[in-house]
């Protein structure tokens, strides 16, 4: 039995555990729901032994585990976890990542051929695709980048698997799959610890949920006995106003197309990763675009932001304007730039640039009166305000500050790139809110995720990106549409 | 106030470390720290020929600080600010002896205009290489040091070579460009302010500007910048193309004011130490000031020291290695920006932990 103790934990000010009590029993799958800043992550941060608490204690069949135990101590008590940013080096390919630590590769545990082989054994045995032979980690998804993770997790066989929302990019076949590959972790005595905050998954897969609320717990419960209602009121203490489904919004079939992109394509070492694209996105809607995540949806947004040169095609209106603002998927990687302010950030976008620099010299006084009412509205936290880092904001803050941003350059149209991964569902509401009055007010949105509910919620016309090309559907059933994005239905 | 305080205190607190190493190795060699700290002191600040000797090795230390401190903000590692400095004492000495009959203020704008266009040649080309065929700064600057190197010792021996054709010189420049002496025989000139402005001319276009605001966002985050429409070509011929300009200035006002003609030997190497200059200023233009002072200051005085003491002169290359050895170690941000540049990958997230952990 996994067991955590009276954990408490604080960073600066912020008490981030109060004396959480955690179980988990052999052969069981056991979910951990709450909002952000709950303390799922620190929480399964201190039993991985990523991070020391400042009191309590973690135990595994009754024997303490040293706090901050050192990664081959918890090898040895074979407890592996995989975190919602997996910690790869991304200038190597996926298999020297293996063979660097980490994986279990057997007799030979330098020998790449060895490792690789090894890992698709694991891989298949889990039902998920690994990457090309000597594929950079770096020009990778991040879906591939997880899945990567946690075939290093499951080589050494743990007896504790902690997973931090790692089904959030995984699409409905692969999720099935995996979630069947669980069932065989439990069925073998495994403990398995699900951090997520979809709380149909959790009911579906795991067998006890405990849900956390500002660094408690406030209930464990069995999940046949519960209901999602319940769950979320638990969670956040209110229903969100999100789960009171309202209607797509509709557009002005008059209009001339905000966005509208014509047979764009790109190729890559050979392969057409955007295959003659073309679709228009009209003033007033939000168009969802479906795909399991390494399809092109990431060249797709590149292009158009305008970073990076196409084979053939035409976006109009032209990238790098104001009319079109994106989102992208990495937000820390492609979105902000962590060591500087909150405020320059915002500058980041070429319309608030020309806002706040018109003729290149830069309003400071202005831009960071606008960057606080910003953080305001969006109810962003920032503990030193405009001038606070970007990297000091947690994961949701920093995600909100993006679609603010987007929102703040009054564009034309924004693509936004699986924006609500992490976020939990008070955070989402809010951000798909933001987007459904940007649409009603005129704007056109083209919302790329693999996330299936989030599209249908949110969406009036869908479409389904696989290997490079885009399909429109009418088809609103989630297992159709989850053929569809495997690319049966060709 | 408290936050210039505080940031003024790292690299005071390295400086201390590394001048305590030096005593320890003074003491066991035998000699006084004491005495040799005040041998140089005295050699650098002592009098006031000392102290304006220290005011002219520091001047060219400016320039190059600056030139490198700006391309470092965009992640541009020019190296070459030495080679850009000889390009730039290269022109100012090749049309200096022709500007005879010209007014004195044109003649000096036509010298230092002459330098810096050089310089910006010679750094923009680096810069245009690395902007269209992706060629590595850090080599290609290297490589045009030794290029620039070897052009100016042609020079000096062929068609630039004194009329005598004793001495591998050049012909003095023509005194209408020769930037004025105050206070003979220091060598005070007007050439000291112009660094000075020109620190707060960098200051004020790195954080109030567009571009400079685009050129940091370009060194710390370059596949943000290229999905929000910076112009990456465009800034990083640009800045490439400053930094040079910044530092051929430098060569040239060394040859209007100091030397009068071309040697050589006209660099010591002080786009190299710039560098160091620049890392110990954190890359503020306006610390590159008191950072490039620092450097003359030591320059100077190991004269004295060996003079006085009979240690080698080399001993302040030591404590200058010291220096920005102790520096990186008390700044983990400086030693952030070197791992970068040389390609470890994408920094490591650092938000655990940063507004409760969770995310």
């Amino acid at each position: 039995m996994l067991e955590a103790r009276a954990i408490s934990r604080r960073f600066g000010r912020t008490l981030a555990l109060d004396r959480v009590d955690f179980h988990a029993r052999p052969g069981e799958i056991h979910a951990l729901i709450g909002e952000n800043g709950a303390g799922k992550s620190t929480l399964v941060g201190i039993i991985a032994g990523r991070l020391a608490a400042d009191s309590g204690a973690v135990l595994l069949d009754g024997a303490a585990l040293r706090s901050g135990a050192s990664a081959a101590a918890l090898r040895r008590a074979r407890i592996a976890a995989v975190y919602q940013s997996p910690m790869l080096f991304e200038r190597m390919t996926w298999e020297e990542n293996l063979a660097l630590g980490g994986f279990d590769a057997g007799a030979a545990p330098r020998e790449l051929d060895a490792v690789a082989a090894r890992a698709r054994q694991i891989a298949a045995a889990s039902g998920f695709d690994l990457p090309p032979p000597r594929a950079i980690v770096a020009d990778r998804s991040v879906a591939e980048r997880v899945r990567l993770a946690i075939v290093r997790a499951l080589s050494f066989e743990p007896r504790v698997l902690i997973l931090d929302e790692p089904t959030s990019l995984l699409a409905p076949a692969e999720l099935k799959i995996f979630l069947a590959a669980l069932g065989r972790l439990r069925a073998a005595g495994r403990i398995v610890v699900l951090v997520t905050h979809k709380l149909a998954e959790a009911r579906a897969v795991a067998d006890r949920i405990t849900v956390m609320r500002r660094g408690r717990v406030v209930a464990e419960l069995r999940a046949a006995d519960t209901g999602e209602a319940e769950l979320a009121r638990l969670m956040i203490g209110a229903l969100p106003m999100a789960l009171a489904r309202r209607p797509p919004p509709e557009p002005d079939p008059a209009a001339a197309p905000a966005l509208t992109l014509a047979a764009l394509t790109l190729v890559r070492e050979g392969r057409r990763v955007l295959d003659e694209i073309s679709l228009t996105v009209r003033p007033g809607e939000i168009v969802g675009l479906a795909g399991v995540d390494g399809n092109g949806q990431a060249e797709l947004v590149e292009a158009i932001a305008g970073a990076v040169k196409l084979d053939a095609g035409s976006i109009a209106p032209a990238p790098g304007g104001a009319a079109v603002a994106v989102i992208p998927q990495h937000r820390d990687r492609d979105g902000l730039v962590l060591e500087l302010p909150l405020w320059e950030n915002l500058m980041l976008a070429a319309p608030l640039r020309a806002r706040f620099a018109p003729r290149g010299l830069i309003g400071c006084g202005a831009a960071r009166r606008f960057c606080a009412d910003l953080l305001d509205r969006f109810a962003i936290r920032a503990a030193a305000g405009p001038a606070c880092a970007a990297g000091a904001l947690s994961g949701g803050n920093r995600q909100r500050l993006s679609v603010a941003r987007a929102l703040a350059g009054a564009p034309r149209a924004i693509v936004a790139h699986d924006i609500c991964r992490g976020l939990d569902l008070g955070a989402a509401a809010q951000v798909h809110r933001g987007l459904a009055e940007f649409a009603a007010g005129g704007g056109a949105v083209l919302l790329i995720s693999t996330d299936l509910d989030e599209l249908l919620e949110c969406c009036g016309r869908l479409l389904v990106m696989v290997r490079g090309r885009v399909h429109e559907t009418a088809d609103r059933d989630p297992e159709r549409l989850g053929l569809l994005m495997a690319g049966a239905a060709e | 106030m408290r936050r210039l305080l505080a940031a003024a205190l790292r690299p005071a607190g390295a400086i201390g470390c590394a001048l305590g190493v030096v005593a320890i190795a003074l003491a066991l060699l035998g000699a006084s720290p004491v005495a040799v700290a005040a041998d140089l002191a005295d050699g650098a600040f002592g009098n006031w020929i000392a102290f304006t000797d220290t005011l002219a090795r520091a001047t060219p230390l400016v320039f190059c600080g600056l030139a490198v401190a700006i391309a470092f903000h965009g992640a541009l590692w020019n190296i070459g600010a030495d080679g850009q400095l000889i390009v730039g004492a290269l022109a100012a000495g090749a049309i200096g002896p022709a500007l005879g009959g010209w007014p004195h203020t044109l003649a000096i704008a036509a010298i230092i205009g002459a330098g810096g266009l050089a310089g910006a040649i010679w750094g923009g080309l680096a810069g245009w290489l690395r902007a269209r065929r992706n060629v590595n700064e850090v080599i290609s600057t290297i490589m045009l040091n030794f290029i620039a190197a070897q052009l100016l010792s042609w020079a000096v021996h062929g068609p630039l070579m004194e009329p005598s054709g004793a001495f591998p010189a050049s012909r003095k420049i023509a005194a209408a460009a020769r930037l004025q002496l105050y206070f003979p025989p220091s060598r005070v000139n007007l050439a000291m302010l112009f660094a000075l402005a020109l620190a707060a001319v960098c200051e004020f276009g790195l954080f109030r500007t567009a571009p400079g605001f685009e050129l940091r966002a370009l060194g710390r985050n370059r596949r943000a910048s290229a999905f929000f429409g910076v112009p990456i070509a465009r800034l990083t011929a640009g800045a490439m193309a400053l930094s040079g300009m910044l530092a051929g200035f430098g060569g040239a006002v060394q040859i209007s004011a100091i030397t009068h003609r071309l040697y050589e030997t006209i660099s010591p190497g002080w786009g190299y130490e710039a560098i160091a200059v620049a890392l110990v200023a954190r890359l503020s233009p306006l610390g590159i000031v008191p950072a490039a002072l620092l450097f003359g200051a030591l320059d100077n005085g190991s004269q004295a020291m060996q003079r006085a003491d009979g240690i080698s002169p080399q001993l302040v290359y030591v404590i200058q290695a010291l220096v920005i050895i102790a520096l990186l170690a008390f700044d983990a941000s400086a030693a952030g920006g070197w791992r970068e540049a040389f390609g470890a990958g994408a920094p490591a997230e650092p938000n655990a932990g940063a507004e409760g952990g969770d995310v």
